[in-house]
């Protein structure tokens, strides 16, 4: 039992980055229909920027936090500009290459300045273990699901109430009509856009932490986004959280008790076997709204 | 050089060469490739032996997303398949190349319909998606199948032989690549002048409709699945007879990517990009382990970089082209064409 | 304008052509080089190849190989077995090298027959079992005990460490997804039922590995007492570290590419108490050999730090180059020369960096002797060292 529960907890708290991350993917793909597949390389390069800006400019964590969030902003920015403009009208192969293409350049980009080596994090949630019961949970844990919380709740009233968020959601629903109604299309895009690059960012400071190091690999993660969304349905917010629970439990609990009887790599291939099973019986997945097509 | 446009025949619409002189340069460029192995190193003879590799898997690729707009990320997983299918047959069954090569392209093609069967309901990236989930299917079976595939230790494979011809490196084996990649292109060039090809394009550009006007969608989607995938796995099976030991590492999620960039690259649809594409993307790491190693003397850390440069110049490449070029580098080379065709009246 | 294209497009090309052209060709004997800078190994491999490179270059320094200078030819591989593959017949087909000093087990032993076939002395980072037997690779040789004598080592350690007597210890294996992770296995396995010890799990550790706990918590349910790591150091204090989220009191014990210096200085305070096998000397050590070694990197690297991987590719390229001198002096530089010349090694001396090296035509193991060291107070502290028999049956395993 109390395997179970590690099991789920640890899932539970890999699963709150997933969510972090799926949503940055549906946000961007709700407002300007762009797959982004460099989700997970925006995450990898937040963990890597508040580290570095941590540890050469010796300033307090929550500064370089705060910083590296504006970096992310910017950045999120600079990718619109240079990916949208040419890509409005394209088929989705190109889109998706496109990203895949700026995704290999972001991490060519990590690589070449920071190496291939595991960069240890600093201790920013404190060491001693809490105990829920009979399992001690890490505080990093605590930290980690906390925040995660928090700003999905943030986002679903920002969309909710603020007039940004209401505006957002009317450009997803038709371009057009958006633009006869006064609302800047374009700052919308740039809005998405930052929105998912510092959602991602504050994953992979989340994730350094919890981890302990930060290296390339954190990049896997885009990969892993994407049975989260298609779980959660494209279009659907709710839908990526829910989706990056799921999968970070089910990985999780595959991994502890099929491992030991294929031999290991359960966990990896798991979440694309449920997605799978979950595309033929709801092919746009658990929210997502489904499409019609017109001839 | 003609000018205007005098067809009087059907026959003359679907020709495929307008006039002898194209016909001549495609022999003598045939002819100059047959040559090739005489005069190069065998460095250069292992680049062109993966180039005709990537550019028959390339073509079963864009038959299947570029010509039938069915996108699919498997592309890493089937020529996996149709490498241990080479390494079972020949290995241990021990059969001449000549029953390996076209079985394990059968059998790949078999392994791609099963797995294109989700294409009925679903389209664009839930089908990509969908093609991912087999291949992380696909390897983990491949890695855990111990006894057939020899696990994550990777399996040998004995040189291609029919009787006493026994097709040992790089030199071999080239004018099998060779002679295996006109003939696979030849057949694709033609394919789209019948009319399963036709129906592969009215899927691609309008299924509802061509749903509508007959065409049994579900049944070409399937066949552009099994001939895509016979063509993926035939370069797998030449691939595992030239690498001659593979191992579940030979096909990593990257090396779809790498060949989704290929014909992305090259221009969809086109079995001229497809060969552009293939050359491009393969040729590009190349070259640039030749600069770097060239200019290593006076900037030393360039080998340590080596890795970065080639994952980073690969998506710079893949960026660039979609953002200035969409249409590949087949596109290009028309639009060069046309502009000589009527030079100097190109107005 | 596509005719402006055309010609920048063959202007670059004439360029590259230009640079690639001029390659000049001295008195040199010309050696190949493997290495992992990038891929999953690359924490080991980065200094294990510098430290190649820089051998190389005080070797040439000092006079070469009997007034012949070695030229290093190398690359990064990644780890990946098909880039091995590629650089392997790059190396052999058009730069002609007569031996390689190459890294990993899986493309060790992918490369193993094309270097019988073309006779190639082959020394690797790698030191699996699989490569110690010349009836099955007369051409592969490495600088330390094997990995199986490693485990064994380990294991005999274990057996003194347990205090209690009621019960044999229980050990767990953690290996990585691969040809490098599972090559001591199955000597472990054997020489643990052989002295009484109970291997009672088995773990897997994925490449590219994240998070251990699950593996872990598997483990925790089997209640082992030891366990040992067959990953590299940064595999080793992730496990490390989730270890000790779990509150386990399990007793870690890591090979040589999961220990060394760089294991506290990654993995912190968890890596203490924490065991390894270390055949050869950290870095700086009250040694003979070390004299030349520290003079160098003084003079080259300052700022730099080194660490025992270091002296694991020194050491190595110091074997190798005694090869070519005693193949030089009897005239025969090839590889089957080389080869040869290496089997001719008795008992050769590196200065205390690593055991004394001796190759027969018959055993290609160079020693058995095998430290085991423990992380105390942040530093590596000798605790035992194990000399293991030179059983037949136990070469090539």
């Amino acid at each position: 039992m109390e395997f179970f529960l590690q099991l789920v907890l640890n899932g539970l708290v890999i699963g709150s980055i997933y969510a972090l991350v799926g949503l940055g993917f549906v946000i961007i793909y709700k407002s300007s229909s762009i797959l982004n597949f460099a989700q997970g390389e925006f995450l990898m390069l937040g963990a890597y920027v508040c580290l570095a800006i941590f540890t050469s400019a010796k300033v307090p964590f929550l500064v370089a936090f705060a910083l590296t969030l504006a970096f992310s902003a910017l950045l999120g920015v600079l990718m619109e500009r240079v990916l949208l403009r040419p890509m409005i009208g394209e088929p989705v192969i190109s889109v998706i290459m496109l990203t895949l293409g700026l995704a290999s350049v972001l991490k060519a980009v990590v690589q070449a300045i920071w190496g291939t080596d595991t960069r240890p994090y600093p201790e920013i949630f404190p060491t001693a273990p809490v105990h829920i019961g009979p399992l001690p949970v890490s505080q990093g844990y605590l930290y980690s699901l906390g925040s995660v919380a928090v700003l999905l709740v943030l986002f679903t009233l920002f969309f909710k109430l603020t007039r940004a968020g209401i505006a957002m959601r009317a450009t997803a629903f038709s371009q057009q009509v958006a633009l006869s109604m006064g609302i800047s299309v374009k700052r919308m895009f740039a809005l998405a856009w930052s929105i998912a690059a510092v959602v991602s960012a504050v994953g992979g400071v989340l994730l350094g932490g919890v981890r302990g190091g930060v290296d390339g690999a954190f990049a896997f993660f885009g990969l892993k986004v994407i049975p989260v969304v298609i779980l959660g349905g494209l279009d659907s917010i709710g839908g990526a959280i829910v989706g990056g629970f799921v999968m970070g439990i089910l990985e999780n609990l595959s991994g502890g008790y099929l491992d030991p009887v294929f031999g290991g790599g359960v966990k990896e291939v798991a979440p694309f076997i449920a997605l799978v099973a979950i595309l033929t019986v709801k092919p746009y997945g658990l929210f997502g709204k489904v499409k019609i097509e017109r001839v | 050089m003609r000018c205007g446009d005098f067809r009087q025949t059907y026959a003359e619409d679907m020709a495929i060469f307008e006039t002898p002189l194209p016909r001549f340069l495609l022999a003598a460029l045939l002819a100059a490739l047959a040559a090739v192995p005489f005069v190069s190193s065998s460095f250069w003879l292992d680049v062109m032996n993966r180039i005709f590799i990537a550019v028959i898997a390339a073509m079963g690729l864009n038959i299947l997303t570029g010509f039938t707009g069915q996108i699919s990320l498997g592309n890493a997983a089937f020529l996996a398949v149709g490498a241990y299918s080479t390494a079972f047959l020949a290995g241990r069954m021990g059969l001449p190349f000549p029953i390996v090569i076209p079985a394990a392209g059968l059998l790949t093609a078999l392994v791609g319909m099963i797995f294109g069967v989700p294409s009925l309901r679903l389209k664009g990236l839930y089908l990509a998606v969908a093609t991912l989930a087999a291949h992380f299917v696909i390897e983990f079976t491949l890695s855990h199948w111990e006894s057939v595939t020899g696990g994550v230790n990777g399996i040998s494979i004995p040189a291609a032989k029919l009787g006493p011809l026994v097709l040992s490196g790089d030199r071999k084996l080239f004018w099998l690549a060779l002679g295996l990649t006109a003939l696979l292109l030849w057949f694709a060039k033609n394919l789209f002048r019948t009319k399963v090809g036709k129906a592969f394009v009215a899927i691609r550009d309008q299924d509802i409709s061509a749903e509508v006007m007959g065409v049994n969608v579900f049944k070409y989607k399937l066949l552009s699945f099994g001939v895509s995938s016979f063509y993926v796995g035939v370069a797998g099976s030449l691939l595992a007879y030239q690498a001659r030991i593979i191992s579940p590492e030979n096909f990593p999620i990257s090396l779809a990517i790498d060949q989704l960039g290929m014909i992305i690259i090259g221009g969809l649809g086109s079995v001229l990009g497809s060969i552009f594409g293939a050359v491009f993307v393969t040729l590009l790491p190349e070259i640039l382990r030749l600069l770097t190693g060239a200019l290593s003397d006076t900037f030393p850390q360039l080998q340590g970089l080596f890795a970065p440069l080639k994952m980073g110049l690969f998506g710079l490449a893949i960026v660039l082209f979609l953002v200035f070029e969409p249409d590949g580098m087949a596109a290009r080379w028309h639009k060069v064409k046309a502009y000589w065709k009527l030079y100097p009246f190109s107005y | 304008m596509a005719k402006n294209r055309n010609r920048s497009f063959a202007a670059w090309a004439a360029a590259a052509a230009l640079l690639v052209a001029g390659r000049a060709e001295a008195q040199e004997i010309k050696v190949g080089g493997i290495f992992d800078l990038t891929g999953i190994t690359s924490d080991v491999g980065k200094p294990y190849a510098q430290a190649v490179q820089d051998a190389v270059a005080l070797a040439n320094a000092s006079g070469g190989i009997n007034g012949k200078k070695v030229k290093l030819i190398w690359s990064d591989y990644g780890y990946k077995i098909p880039e091995a593959v590629a650089t392997y017949k790059r190396l052999v087909g058009d730069e002609k090298v007569i031996l390689i000093n190459g890294w990993g087990t899986g493309d060790t032993l992918a490369l193993k027959d094309f270097i019988n076939a073309e006779k190639i002395p082959y020394f690797s980072g790698s030191f699996a079992g699989d490569l110690t037997d010349p009836a099955r690779t007369p051409y592969n040789f490495f600088v330390a005990p094997s990995y199986s004598d490693q485990i064994r080592a380990w294991l005999s350690w274990v057996k003194r460490d347990w205090k209690d007597k009621s019960r044999n210890p229980r050990v767990a294996f953690f290996y990585g997804d691969n040809a490098y992770g599972k090559a001591p296995m199955e000597a472990g396995r054997r020489f643990a039922k052989e002295t009484g010890i109970d291997l009672v799990d088995e773990e897997i550790l994925p490449g590219g590995l994240q998070d251990a706990t699950s593996q872990l918590l598997n483990m925790k349910q089997k209640l082992a007492d030891y366990a040992y790591i067959n990953v590299t150091t940064t595999g080793v204090s992730i496990v490390l570290k989730d270890a000790r989220k779990l509150g386990l009191t399990t007793k870690f014990g890591s090979n040589p590419y999961g220990f060394s210096e760089q294991l506290p200085a990654v993995a912190k305070e968890t890596a203490e108490g924490v065991t390894g096998v270390v055949p050869h000397v950290p870095f700086g050590e009250d040694v003979p050999g070390m004299k030349a070694m520290v003079e160098y990197h003084q003079k080259n690297h300052p700022n730099d730090t080194h660490d025992a991987l270091y002296v694991r590719g020194w050491s190595s390229a110091q074997v190798w180059l005694e090869g070519l001198r005693r193949a030089d002096r009897a005239g025969n530089l090839t590889g089957e020369g080389v080869k040869a010349a290496l089997e001719t090694l008795k008992d050769f001396d590196l200065g205390g960096l690593t055991a004394p090296v001796t190759y027969t035509s018959t055993d290609h193991r160079p020693s058995t002797k095998t430290p085991i060291y423990m992380v105390q107070g942040g530093k590596l502290v000798k605790v035992a060292e194990y000399d293991m028999p030179r059983r037949p049956d136990w070469l090539g395993l």
